[in-house]
């Protein structure tokens, strides 16, 4: 955009925004919200919903806002009679063939057209003659399901399917009020950015098979989050019922990495935090060859235990890049610093191919925070080589080994085997927020680990940009720890053994 | 001026064009010396307006293409006549095709097109096979393709049929249909003159339009307005249809008594029927009592004066037999069929009041719902992106104002007075 300014006047109010701005995204700009469906700063210009319609000063017509550049001079209001009635003709409009099926609809809550209906509506409707009826629940992609019948032919999805992922897979087919959105013959909507129609999607023709009827929107909670997919970082939202323990989805939260969007995989990742996928306690050896459940203060000091009964050269670390910087760094402060522990090896998925990137967001990486360890090894002073350190630990011969589990099993298909290979080493303390670590019998420590929606702390991203965790979830397990809380315990059991 | 080679012996062969009417010289005069600015001034000076419907002035037009763009540029001529009534465009390039294909030369150097399209509509299917012989003819001749009149001028003339949808007469639906896509215009800015077919400078001028222009070049601007009124000047086909002696199209100036062109040209009313109603430019044009036809000119101005429009000059005479209730269901009915769908007041609105008229026919409408009919026209008018909606809007909101009573009868009676 240019350097260069342009003055124009917004409902009586002098603005200056760059040239080459649109008066829709200078109202917005500037705490003027003009009602719109079509409009998206992620995607191009339709201007077919007609909502976003304002008044320009001698000129004969209403102008779309979101097409409309702002010139000098230019005298614009959107608090005019005639404005405010367009509005609710628009909404007429696009309420005559769209259901009033709010109560069942799994937009309510979240749908731009209910919204702007409680704000600018038509509380007297004018339409009393039957709607026009279209196909309801059609399967259109593996992520999706396609209501025609409430869809207003924004054109969203058309425009994210070709220019965001550039599939091409929807186009609106027949005309008039006979239109319909869809996809072409023998074409589904197959790749990785399903639900982010969903999310663009103002109503509710368009919604997620992983969270269509599992809940109402408003009685969940949301909180900001960085998604623990993959080295990309999206800044997202999280949404749970903390009072059931109990966590329903991951969506998008604008910014400058990842724009608008995310992906289906990243969308997946808040499964395992669900109370019934979690290790709910700690475990540790009952000195009889079995194992059995403590609180996590119990499981510490046995580990402190364990670890004072050998040199620092018998103990080893297993780290995965998916906690956060401060873990690491409290991690090695205690360990490598304090206990002269250098064997540190890296948990990484055999088949991971890291330089691999569709293009979009998704990339190869599949560890939020191999930035931020890489360079948390190199502060400890050891080598941040990123390869799969599995072998090398088996080889090392350590008598105690500490591992940090990684977070997001979906992204680790060995992880199972992993941890079989590793309960046949020494002695080997798990920390980790799997309940399947549990299963391994041979594992004969563990500790339960917060997640990533639970606990503060910072990623760093493939281009080392920062992503805060910082306002997290209580725990759905309750004796769940981040790893500073376990490190910390530990170096004070060790301090007073 | 425009239907020269009319009545001739082959009319629409090339010979004739040259032979009898002096064909190609406009072409020829234009590319021997005249500048691209010279061709724009004169054709502004004539007061050229498009005959497509909108008429907007042609040679105003031409000057919105930037002139210092490299790159290609293409001039279209939109021939995809689909406004019920209109059928005049249909009868020019029988008869005339090669006046269309000049006046394209004549365009294209004007504005530094070296490519043009004819876009028609797939139905018609004679006119497509006089147009694409006569393309022929005129590449055989060399008066299409390379080097033009040995002036270094290039252009090249392809005829494209489009699967036929209203909207594809619209320019930027054409362009969009032409492109391959779904037909269905394009939000402006950016305009075609800077931004059309393939995103390249593009103007879009009606086959009529075009057909004056070789006129103009021959004769003069000033000899051109001798035809017609002050701001609507030259001659204008008119394509007339109803119940008359002899339908049909006819050529005559701007400003021409409605009363003429109804008596003289077309011959009358059939015997015994009279004239309940004029739809004086297309179905999309407010519809005219018989007492607002009192005094009637043919031309813009006196069309504007009256709250209705030339259009594209389809002259509908609606005469005595004629239910308006049935008459205001087909029009709607079209509209709402043609609707690309794109914008909401439009694809809803056209539906609705189709969806209204569905009631007042069958007797399930309530009594309200005729006034609803011009509470919702009037809230789609000029809010979309092309005027299909104001083209459905408009008849609407005349016929609720001029004929409500009419409807009323239809609604509570099932048939308005009139027999089925």
């Amino acid at each position: 955009m240019s350097t260069e300014t342009v003055t124009f006047n917004l409902n009586d109010r002098d603005i200056t925004v760059p040239k080459g701005t649109t008066v829709m995204e200078a109202a917005h700009k500037h705490n003027v919200y003009i009602p719109h469906f079509c409009w998206h700063p992620g995607l191009s210009i339709a201007g077919v919903c007609r909502f976003c319609l304002v008044k320009v000063d001698n000129r004969p017509k209403l102008e779309i806002a979101c097409n409309l550049q702002a010139t000098p001079g230019m005298k614009v209001s959107t608090l005019l009679p005639e404005v405010k009635e367009a509005h609710k003709w628009a909404l007429e409009f696009h309420l005559v063939n769209h259901p009033l099926d709010c109560p069942i609809c799994d937009q309510a809550g979240e749908c731009k057209l209910q919204d702007f209906y409680m704000e600018v509506g038509k509380y007297k409707s004018e339409m009393d003659r039957p709607k026009v009826l279209k196909p309801k629940a059609l399967d259109v992609g593996s992520e999706l399901v396609l209501d025609t019948e409430r869809c207003i032919l924004c054109d969203r999805c058309v425009r994210f399917e070709q220019e965001v992922t550039k599939t091409g897979a929807l186009g609106i087919f027949n005309r008039g009020d006979r239109a319909v959105v869809g996809t072409y013959p023998d074409k589904k909507i197959e790749h990785n950015y399903q639900d982010n129609l969903v999310d663009i999607c103002p109503v509710g023709a368009f919604t997620s098979r992983d969270f269509r009827f599992k809940q109402r929107v408003w009685f969940l909670k949301d909180q900001p989050a960085v998604c623990p997919g993959c080295s990309t970082g999206c800044h997202v939202k999280v949404y749970g019922k903390p009072q059931v323990r109990t966590y329903f989805r991951v969506k998008p939260q604008e910014s400058e990495v990842n724009g608008h969007w995310m992906c289906d995989v990243g969308r997946k990742t808040y499964k395992h935090l669900n109370q019934d996928q979690r290790l709910r306690f700690a475990v540790a050896a009952d000195g009889k060859g079995g194992r059995q459940r403590v609180s996590v203060a119990e499981a510490i000091a046995s580990l402190a235990l364990q670890l004072q009964g050998v040199a620092a050269s018998d103990i080893a670390l297993l780290v995965s890049p998916q906690y956060t910087c401060e873990e690491y760094d409290a991690l090695f402060a205690f360990f490598v610093k304090k206990l002269g522990v250098s064997k540190v090896f890296q948990w990484r998925e055999p088949t991971e191919n890291l330089d691999a990137f569709d293009g979009l967001l998704y990339r190869g990486d599949h560890n939020p925070n191999t930035f931020g360890l890489s360079e948390a090894l190199a502060k400890a002073g050891l080598p941040k080589d990123v390869k799969n350190g599995f072998e090398d630990l088996a080889r090392s011969g350590a008598k105690v080994v500490v591992a940090l589990a990684p977070e997001i099993e979906f992204q680790f298909p060995s992880l199972a085997g992993q941890l079989q290979k590793l309960s046949e080493l020494a002695f080997v303390s798990v920390w980790t927020t799997s309940g399947s670590a549990y299963n391994v019998k041979g594992l004969r420590h563990l500790v339960p680990l917060k997640g990533f929606a639970e606990k503060k702390g910072t990623f760093r991203n493939f281009q080392g940009k920062v992503g805060e965790l910082a306002k997290p979830f209580p725990a759905a397990v309750d004796e769940a720890k981040d790893v500073v809380e376990v490190v910390t315990a530990l170096a004070e059991v060790w301090a007073h053994a | 001026m425009i239907l020269q080679t009319e009545g001739l012996p082959d009319q629409h062969s090339l010979k004739t064009y040259v032979e009898k009417v002096n064909g190609y010289t406009a072409a020829r005069k234009v590319l021997g010396g005249m500048s691209r600015e010279q061709v724009i001034e004169e054709v502004k000076q004539a007061g050229l307006r498009g005959r497509g419907g909108a008429g907007f002035l042609t040679g105003l037009k031409w000057s919105f293409v930037p002139k210092d763009i490299t790159g290609p540029k293409y001039l279209i001529c939109n021939n995809d006549e689909s406004e019920p009534g209109t059928f005049k465009d249909r009868y020019l390039c029988i008869t005339n095709p090669h006046q269309v294909i000049e006046g394209m030369i004549i365009a294209a150097y004007a504005i530094g097109a070296n490519k043009g399209y004819i876009y028609t509509r797939w139905e018609y299917q004679e006119e497509i096979r006089y147009l694409e012989n006569a393309i022929k003819e005129a590449y055989d001749a060399g008066l299409l393709g390379k080097n033009l009149f040995g002036s270094g001028f290039d252009f090249d003339l392809d005829h494209y049929t489009g699967a036929g949808a209203y909207i594809c007469g619209e320019e930027t639906g054409l362009i969009s249909s032409l492109e391959g896509k779904k037909g269905q215009p394009k939000v402006k800015p950016p305009f075609p003159a800077v931004s059309g077919y393939l995103s390249r400078p593009t103007i879009v001028n009606n086959t009529e339009t075009l057909a004056n222009v070789p006129w103009i070049i021959n004769n003069g601007a000033k000899a051109f307005r001798q035809f017609g009124t002050e701001k609507s000047p030259g001659t204008k086909l008119f394509s007339i249809s109803g119940a008359l002696n002899k339908p049909g199209v006819y050529e005559v100036p701007l400003g021409y008594p409605f009363a003429s062109l109804l008596n003289i040209e077309a011959g009358g009313m059939q015997p015994g029927r009279t004239l309940k109603a004029l739809i004086p430019g297309g179905a999309s044009a407010p519809v005219l009592t018989p007492a607002e036809c009192e005094g009637l000119t043919m031309d813009f101005e006196a069309m504007a004066q009256r709250n209705t429009m030339l259009g594209s000059g389809a002259v509908m005479v609606i005469d005595d037999r004629q239910s308006m209730a049935e008459l205001l269901k087909v029009t709607i009915e079209f509209f709402a069929h043609e609707s690309c769908g794109q914008c909401t007041p439009c694809r809803e609105g056209t539906g609705w009041l189709n969806n209204i008229m569905d009631g007042i026919m069958d007797r399930s409408a309530k009594p309200d719902n005729i006034a609803r009919l011009g509470s919702v026209a009037r809230n789609m008018g000029g809010k979309t992106i092309c005027a299909l909606s104001d083209a459905c809007a408009m008849p609407v909101m005349s016929y609720v104002q001029k004929f409500s009573g009419e409807l009323q009868a239809y609604l509570a009676a099932g048939s308005g007075g009139h027999s089925k």
